[in-house]
Formats: structure tokens, sequence, C-alpha cells
């Protein structure tokens, strides 16, 4: 073996060394046989003559010896290579046409696929990420409902399906204290145990324990590693401080360590991997008989050979018991359990994977476009081919050889492509959606190369194969004799050229279809109403800290003082403060009562809550459609009001006049209990995209049923002046010095971000269709110049015999037509099968759309017969004389 | 004199080739002409045949050579038999019995 191995060594490196011995070694035998014969008597010149004879072709034995050496294949390998880049080197524009397609083509599948490899493939940065699942409500109303926090507890006492369960909830602090500027830190309000769910441990201190969920014990914090550095300097003695958040003493009891990703979701919570500044304990306040409201997150680690449905039927029957103890009967609810990784990427897998598809067809078509121009070549190296396999080459030889040149051309796209996926990588990232999960960890990795490579390498087979085999059937002979002048014999070759372009021409149609889709689904979400009016409307958030806004009165005071302050600045039209905004993924929801009406057995009514001052709706341009706003007259001590949604009337009165109807947050009412709906406003959904308004009601801010620290401020003015947001600023210091404005941006910017996920997938799908046309053009224009050039002959002959130049055109643009029309066709019944996996990523729009479907068909057909007229008008130049001399 | 000759297999040309050299190292050239001779000019293995064999050999460390003065004192490549040569020789020969002994049994048979 190891001799061998040796032995294969020496002869690779030592070539010149080797062959030389051989060539002394051959020429002493011939030599010896010379002698041999002169011995028996013959001349010198016919004993050379008989040793030649009798010797065969010294270069075959060469060949042979070279074989039995074993290196052979890597040795006519490297010969291969070097005769592919002399080819290359003889035809650049040939080589530069090809390698630019191919590394745009495999560049754009390299940066689709960086995506996907950090976006999908990659595991959760948890360990035993798939253990970790997140735990949700469901209904057939509610797909996905958030949990009561003392069900969470229920669930948590009996079950046993999990290592560790716990519960978040949204809970911006307000850091002050010290000489600097109070901040507003993002965070988040967690049960113990929430980290150890994560697998993730403090690199100081330690985790909240369950006492600090006791009402009264949560004044504790854990900060983020940011935080500590940015704020704190880093100080080890950190933990057991005192620090002031919201007003009040928060003792620090750990520090996580940098790079902890927060779980989230796009479901009211920062998205996957925002980064959170701090961690305080969720304490289980108020009445635990009382379970309407949901609005924590469930998250839990599964025990050992747990699997995510046993946990939930778990959850399940433990929920019935609850029901059961607490004298309710069934509800139309269902825990629902799902990985982590699906409600972490889920949204995104399906656009992920169109992508992917749509990439995948640009490669396919520069596959077709570079063995077309392959073909072409090949055509024209017929005579070559011929001599070669004349002397004695073997058919799988030239096979070899001709692969190695695709294999060549293919790696050197893939290498000018993976270059510009590095590029373009940074560019996809900076377009993604702000709420794109997991958008900061993408980049050109180790998988990248590893996939760049593998494409290249599965595309120069792909598409040298053909054109390699199509060669090596050359027959010597014929070949010879025709002198490469290959009129004849190609009929199979332009049928195989022919049938390329129509694939190119149909996947094309496929990509142009699909972005036309998501084109009319962008246009249809930019032109949706939203329900409001977005221009000149600023917004900012505030967060009063509970323990110096004590009763509701000063909360609603606040708020109202600084909404008349700012009302009165020069050019604001009209200003208001409230709950949430649209759009933001607010999702805090109640269950009530509904004065006369009866809830059906299997359910509670339902409705989102919200606060607002008086000009909240005018300020955000909500319509109102019946009653009246809110006014200064609804006090604490007036008869108490809501105004509601078009969406909550029409699903708890539907066709009744709902003015002066009323409902109530009490199971026994008294008088002063109930509340007046006063006005119905127009509907704004979830999400732009979202089918239907979710039911929701506002209280009046200063008769809300329990105080609302977070609000969110509305500003509408005349103009964008950058000078309102200093404005809002001044006006909140000078109310309280305490407090900070955070998320101070125009609604105008929160709406165009709302279509970015939408406008993301167009844009790409865009530019791969576009690409995608490009190719299929040239391809067209490839086989068609091709064939005029064949045909030049017979043009000069018509035109010799009293063609007009309109009728030469016209043969050429039929035999175009003919392969456009059948590739468009094609293309179009492909695209209406596809097209169905575009379904969720589209709105408003059929998947079957014949506008889209009729434009793309047209415009397929004018690019593609544009891209035959140049080798048409060309056919038309042939000189009759100079085509008949050439015959 | 027109002579009968035979075409011969691989296996058949490692197992002459071997055998030959036993007697001692030789040059390609000599290895010819001495199976020519033995064999009463009967078997001439083809040069086309005779180099590639003698590098396959080599390679599987059955012989190995190195360069000599032959007797007209010119350079030429020696080739010996190696132990492992020696070894194969001895498993070749046995297994070239036994095969022409079935043969020939087959052969007398019918």
């Amino acid at each position: 073996m190891l001799n061998d191995l040796l032995y294969r060594l020496r002869a690779l490196f030592r070539r010149n060394a080797v062959e030389t011995e051989l060539n002394e070694e051959i020429r002493f035998h011939f030599d010896k046989e010379v002698e041999k014969y002169r011995k028996q008597g013959m001349t010198d010149e016919e004993a050379r003559r008989c040793a030649r004879l009798a010797f065969g072709g010294h270069e075959q034995v060469k060949e042979d010896c070279r074989e039995a050496r074993g290196t052979g294949l890597i040795e006519t390998g490297v010969q291969d290579l070097r005769y592919a880049l002399r080819q290359l080197w003889s035809n650049p524009s040939f080589a530069v046409v090809i390698i630019l397609t191919l590394a745009l083509s495999i560049g754009a599948n390299s940066a689709i696929f960086s995506v996907i490899s950090s976006v999908l493939i990659k595991s959760l940065p948890y360990p035993q990420p798939e253990k970790i699942v997140r735990v949700f409500l469901t209904s057939n109303v509610y797909p996905k409902f958030p949990l009561n926090p003392f069900d969470f507890r229920d669930y948590r006492t009996h079950s046993k399906s999990f290592d560790s369960l716990a519960a978040f909830s949204r809970g911006d602090m307000q850091l002050s204290g010290g000489s600097a500027e109070p901040v507003r830190l993002h965070g988040f309000r967690i049960t113990s145990g929430f980290f150890r769910v994560l697998g993730l441990h403090p690199q100081l201190g330690r985790e909240f324990d369950v006492k600090a969920e006791t009402p009264g014990n949560g004044l504790q914090v854990i900060l983020s590693d940011r935080v500590w550095r940015s704020q704190f300097g880093a100080a080890p003695d950190i933990v057991g401080r005192k620090i002031t958040l919201n007003a009040e003493p928060f003792t620090v009891v750990g520090v996580m360590p940098a790079g902890v990703e927060h779980p989230g979701n796009e479901y009211h919570s920062l998205a996957y991997g925002e980064d959170v500044d701090l961690w305080s304990p969720f304490t289980f306040d108020g009445d635990p008989t009382r379970r309407g409201a949901h609005y924590i997150e469930g998250i839990g680690r599964l025990q050992d050979g747990v699997s995510v449905e046993q946990s939930q039927s778990e959850l399940n029957a433990i929920m019935t018991q609850i029901a059961r103890d607490l004298g309710q009967g069934k509800s139309g609810w269902q825990v629902m359990v799902i990985p982590l990784y699906r409600e972490v990427v889920g949204s995104s897998q399906r656009m992920l994977l169109v992508l992917l598809g749509a990439v995948g067809m640009v490669l396919l078509i520069a596959c077709a476009n570079a063995a077309n121009l392959l073909l072409a070549r090949a055509a024209t190296r017929q005579r070559e081919i011929a001599v070669r396999l004349a002397l004695g080459a073997s058919r799988s030889r030239l096979v070899r050889q001709l692969l190695t040149e695709s294999l060549l051309i293919a790696l050197m796209g893939g290498a000018l492509g993976l270059g510009m996926a590095a590029g373009g990588v940074k560019g996809l990232v900076s377009l993604l959606p702000a709420d794109f999960p997991r958008a900061h960890e993408i980049h050109v990795s180790a998988p990248v190369f590893a996939f760049t490579f593998l494409v290249s390498a599965a595309t120069g087979i792909f598409f040298g194969l053909i054109p390699a085999i199509q060669a090596s059937r050359i027959d010597p002979r014929r070949g010879l004799h025709e002198g490469g002048r290959s009129s004849t014999g190609t009929g199979r070759l332009s049928r195989l050229r022919n049938a390329l372009v129509v694939s190119e021409v149909s996947l094309a149609c496929v990509l142009l279809i699909g972005a036309g889709l998501m084109l009319r689904s962008l246009l249809n979400l930019v032109h949706l109403d939203p329900g409001f009016r977005e221009e000149h409307v600023l917004t900012a958030s505030v967060s009063l800290p509970g323990a110096e806004y004590k009763t509701e009165g000063s909360v609603g005071r606040f708020y109202d003082t600084l909404t008349t302050n700012l009302a009165s600045i020069p050019g604001v039209e009209a200003t208001g403060a409230g709950s949430d905004l649209p759009w933001t993924g607010y999702d805090e929801n109640i269950s009530l009562n509904i004065e006369g009406k009866q809830a059906p057995p299997h359910d509670e009514f339902h409705a989102r809550y919200h606060v607002a001052t008086l000009d909240y709706f005018r300020a955000l341009g909500i319509p109102l459609l019946r009653g009246r706003f809110f006014t200064a007259g609804d006090k604490p001590d007036a008869p108490r009001v809501v105004i509601i949604n078009h969406a909550m009337a029409q699903k708890y009165w539907p066709g009744e006049d709902v003015v002066g109807k009323r409902v109530t947050w009490e199971d026994q009412p008294k008088e002063k209990d109930w509340f007046t709906v006063v006005g119905v406003v127009g509907d704004v959904k979830d999400k732009p995209n979202s089918p239907d308004a979710e039911p929701a009601f506002w209280w009046a801010d200063l008769q809300p049923l329990f105080p609302l620290l977070d609000m969110s401020i509305v500003v509408r003015s005349t103009s964008d002046q950058q000078s309102l947001a200093d404005a809002v600023r001044n006006e909140v210091r000078r109310l309280d010095p305490a407090l900070a404005v955070a998320d101070v941006e125009w609604m105008d910017v929160i709406v165009y971000g709302s279509v970015a996920t939408p406008r993301f997938a167009f844009v790409l799908v865009g530019l791969f269709a576009g690409l995608a046309i490009l190719l299929a053009a040239i391809g067209t224009y490839g086989v068609i110049s091709y064939s005029v050039s064949q045909r030049t002959p017979e043009f000069g002959l018509r035109m010799a015999l009293g063609a007009q130049r309109l009728d030469v055109i016209n043969l050429v643009l039929v035999q175009a037509a003919k392969l456009v029309l059948t590739g468009t066709v094609l293309g179009l019944l492909l695209a209406l099968t596809l097209a169905r996996v575009l379904k969720s990523l589209i709105y408003d729009v059929s998947p079957a759309d014949p506008l889209t479907f009729g434009s793309v068909g047209l415009m397929v057909i004018a690019i593609a017969v544009l891209a035959c007229y140049i080798p048409a008008r060309k056919a038309t130049k042939a000189d009759p004389m100079i085509a008949l001399r050439a015959e | 004199m027109e002579l009968q000759r035979i075409d011969l297999p691989q296996g058949t040309v490692d197992l002459l080739i071997l055998r030959t050299l036993s007697a001692g190292p030789q040059h390609g050239w000599a290895i010819s002409e001495r199976v020519l001779q033995v064999s009463s000019d009967v078997l001439r293995i083809q040069q086309g045949s005779l180099y590639p064999a003698l590098h396959r050999l080599e390679r599987r460390g059955w012989i190995k050579a190195r360069w000599g003065t032959s007797d007209n004192n010119r350079r030429a490549k020696y080739y010996e038999l190696t132990r492992a040569g020696e070894k194969q020789l001895e498993v070749e020969t046995d297994s070239w019995r036994k095969l022409t002994a079935a043969v020939a049994q087959i052969l007398e048979s019918v």
C-alpha cells in the first residue's frame, strides 16, 4: 500500500524525471531491437523499419505506461484544465458572458442561502433549543392568545411535562438617579425560571426565585451585559446595589452575559433577538379568581422524552380542571403548545423558501443559457473534435475534457458569485423588515461557502454534460469530411437548443408572474385604507413611574395637562394620548359582560382594551361612525363611558343601535359599575394585511378600570418639522423632569415599515425576474442569430429569387415566435400550478390573477420578439452573391 | 518461417515477467527476448504490453528498478524481483498450475 502511494507520488511530482526515464528505457529497447535485426543480416534501414513495426506506436506505449503508473486521471485532469484555460482565453467575450451570467445567478443563490442558513438552518442560540416551546391559548376566533397570569400559575403548579415553565410580559422601565438624563430601557417582566427555560445563566449573581413573584417582593432587577457596561461602568460589585427604576429602588440581583437573545415573536413584544436592557420579576397581583385579563406569554422547556403534543394535552387537562374548580363551564379555549423555532421563524419560512425557489429558477435559466452557448460553440468545434477522435482519443476522455471546461467555467462563476453574494447579503439585510427574525445573524458563513461550491460544481456538470455528450457523438469521418461547415447532422442539436430556449422563456414567465403578483399585492397593501391618517403625525411614548403616580386621577391629570400644553404649540392641529398606537403589536384583552346578553355557553365576550384622551382619535385621524368622541365632561365622577370600534359593534350588537348600550367588568355590577357606549369609531386592523379588525374598546383616560402608566402620545401638526419632536420632549420635561421620552417616530414611517415584508419579497422576486427575462432574451437572441448565420445562404438565395426584406424578417420572426409562444404558454401553465404556494404571501390578489398573467404573457412575447429582431435584420443583409459563392 | 504466436492475457504477462526475473535482474528487452527463446519463439510479449506491465508491477512493489550498465556499456533500466514479488510468483505459479490442470481435465474428459 505504502509502496503504491510513494510510487504514485513520485510519478506525480517528479513527473519530468519519470518521463525522461521512460523515454530512455524505450529508446534502449528500440535500439536493442534494431541491433538484433541487423545481426540477422538486415540493412540499417530495414532493421529500423522492422523494429518500428514490431514496437507499435511509441506514444501509445508511453500513454499506457502513464496509465499503469496510476496517475493518469490526475495528469489528464491537469492537461484538460490547461486546455480549458487556453480555450477560454482564446474566446474572451464568450468566457465573460458565460462566467458573468453564472456569477450573477450563483451569487444570488448564495446570498439567499446565507439568509436561509442563518435564519432557518442554524439552531437557536440556546442549549437544546428543540426542547423550548411557546404556550398560547387558541380559539376559533383568536388563533394565538396570551395567557392569564393565574391560569399560568396553575399550569406551572400541576404540569409535569416541563423541566421549567415560565412567562414574560413587556415591561419597559425608566432608569434615573445620578446626574444623567433619565433613560427609557427595554425590559421584560419575567417569572422565575425564565432563564432556566432558555438554558442561560447570569454571569454575575442569580436568577429570580419564586419569592420574587409575590406582590411586594418585585423590586429586583437583572441587567443585560450592555446596560451593565454602559450605565454602570461594568462595576464588579453591582449585585446587591440599589438602582432607581420608575422612581423606585430596585436591587440588582444579577447580570446576564452578552449576546442573550430574547425569544420573541411578532406578537406583542420585542421581535426575536432585539436588545433587552433589563428583566424584572413578574408579580401575581390581584384577585386569583378573576381570570379575564390575558396578557402574559408562556414559554417552557420540555422534560426529556415528553413531546409537544403530550405537554399540550396535559395543559388542556389542567385547564379543564381549573374551570371546574372555579365553577365555570367548558370554554371555547384550548391551550396550544408550539416549538419556539416555529414561532420565531414560522412567518418568514415560506417567504424564504419561495425566494430560494425563485433564485433556483434563475440558476436553471443561467444553466440553460450556458448549455446553449456551449452547444453553439460545440458546433463550431466539430472539426477539432472529429480530428481528435480520428487520432484515437477515446470518447470518455473527450467528455471528461469538455466537462473540465464547463466545471472550470462554473467554478470561476461561483467564485465571482461568492464575492457578489458577500456584498449582496449586506444589501439584503438592510432591505429586511425591522421585525425579521434573526436578521443580525445573517452573514456569509462556512456553510454558504460549501453551498456555493456544491452548487457551482453541480451547475458545471449540469450545463456541461449535454453539450459534452453531444460533441462526443460526432462521427469523425463526417466531421472531417464536412470541414466544420455543419449544415447537416445538426437537426438534433438545434432541437436541443430550441428546447433549452423554450424552457428558459417559460421559467422567466413563472418568475415574472411571481413578481407581478407580489407587486399587485404590495400595491393593494399600500393603497389599503389603514383606518387612520398617518400624514404629519408624530408619536412618542412615556412611562409614568407607579410609585409617584399612584392614583388613576394623577395619571389622567398628567396626560390631560400634557396634551393640552402640546395642543397650544403653533402648527399643532390635535394631540392625544392613548394606551397604544396602531400596528405596533398591542394585544391586551379582557373579558366583559354585556347588559341584556348572555355569552354563548362555550365562550366569553372578549375585547381588546385601550385607553384614550379626548383628542386621541382626532389626532390619529380615526373617524367617528356614530355617537360622540370623549369630551371634557367624561370626568372620574361623571357617568362612565366607553367608545367601541365598528368590529365590536358588529360582533356583539349586530344590527342594533349600539349607542347607549351598557357593558361592565363586574360579575355582580352595581349601577356605578356600568359603562355606557357613547361612540363607535372606525376599525384599525392589527396589521395592514390582517383579515379583519379585532373587537376593541377605549376607556376615557380619566375613567379607566385600572391606571395605565405607559402611554403613547400622538401629535398631528400641519407639517413634519423636526422641531416638533423637541417641543414634545420639552413639554414632558417641564411637567416632570424625571421622565424620559422614548420611541419618537413619525406615523408615516411606521406605516412605511409595516409593508416592509411584502416590499422585500417583491423587490427580490422582481430583481430575479428581471435577471431571468434578460437571460432568456440573451438565450433567444443567441439561438435565433445562430440559426440565421446557418441559414444565410438560404436567405441569400431567396433574396436572389426576389424575396423582399420583409419576407425574410418574417421567416426569422415566425421561427422565433414558435419558440417564444411555446415557452410562454408552458410558463403560464407552470405558473398557474406554482402560484398557489404564494397564496399566504400575497394580499387580496388571486394566485391566478388574469391581469398579471395577461400582461406578463404579452411582455415576454414582446421582449423575446425584440431580441430576435436584430438577427432578423441581419438576415436581410445577406448578400446573395457571397452566400451563393460560399455554397 | 511462420510461427504461430499467441496473444497473452495481462495476468499471464505478469506471471511470465516475474518468472523470468526470478533468474536474476534483467532489462525490458532481455525479458521479452528470454520469454521468446524459452518458449521456442511461441510467446512474444508485445512491447505495448511489456512496459505498462513493468510499471504496474513496480507500482505494486513486486519488482523494483535500478539503473545499470548493459553488456555494450549503455545505461539500461534493470528490474529485479522483490521479496513480495517472490511470494507473488509462488501464488501465481500455483494458481496457474491449478487452472491449467483443471482446463486440461475438462478438455480431456469430453
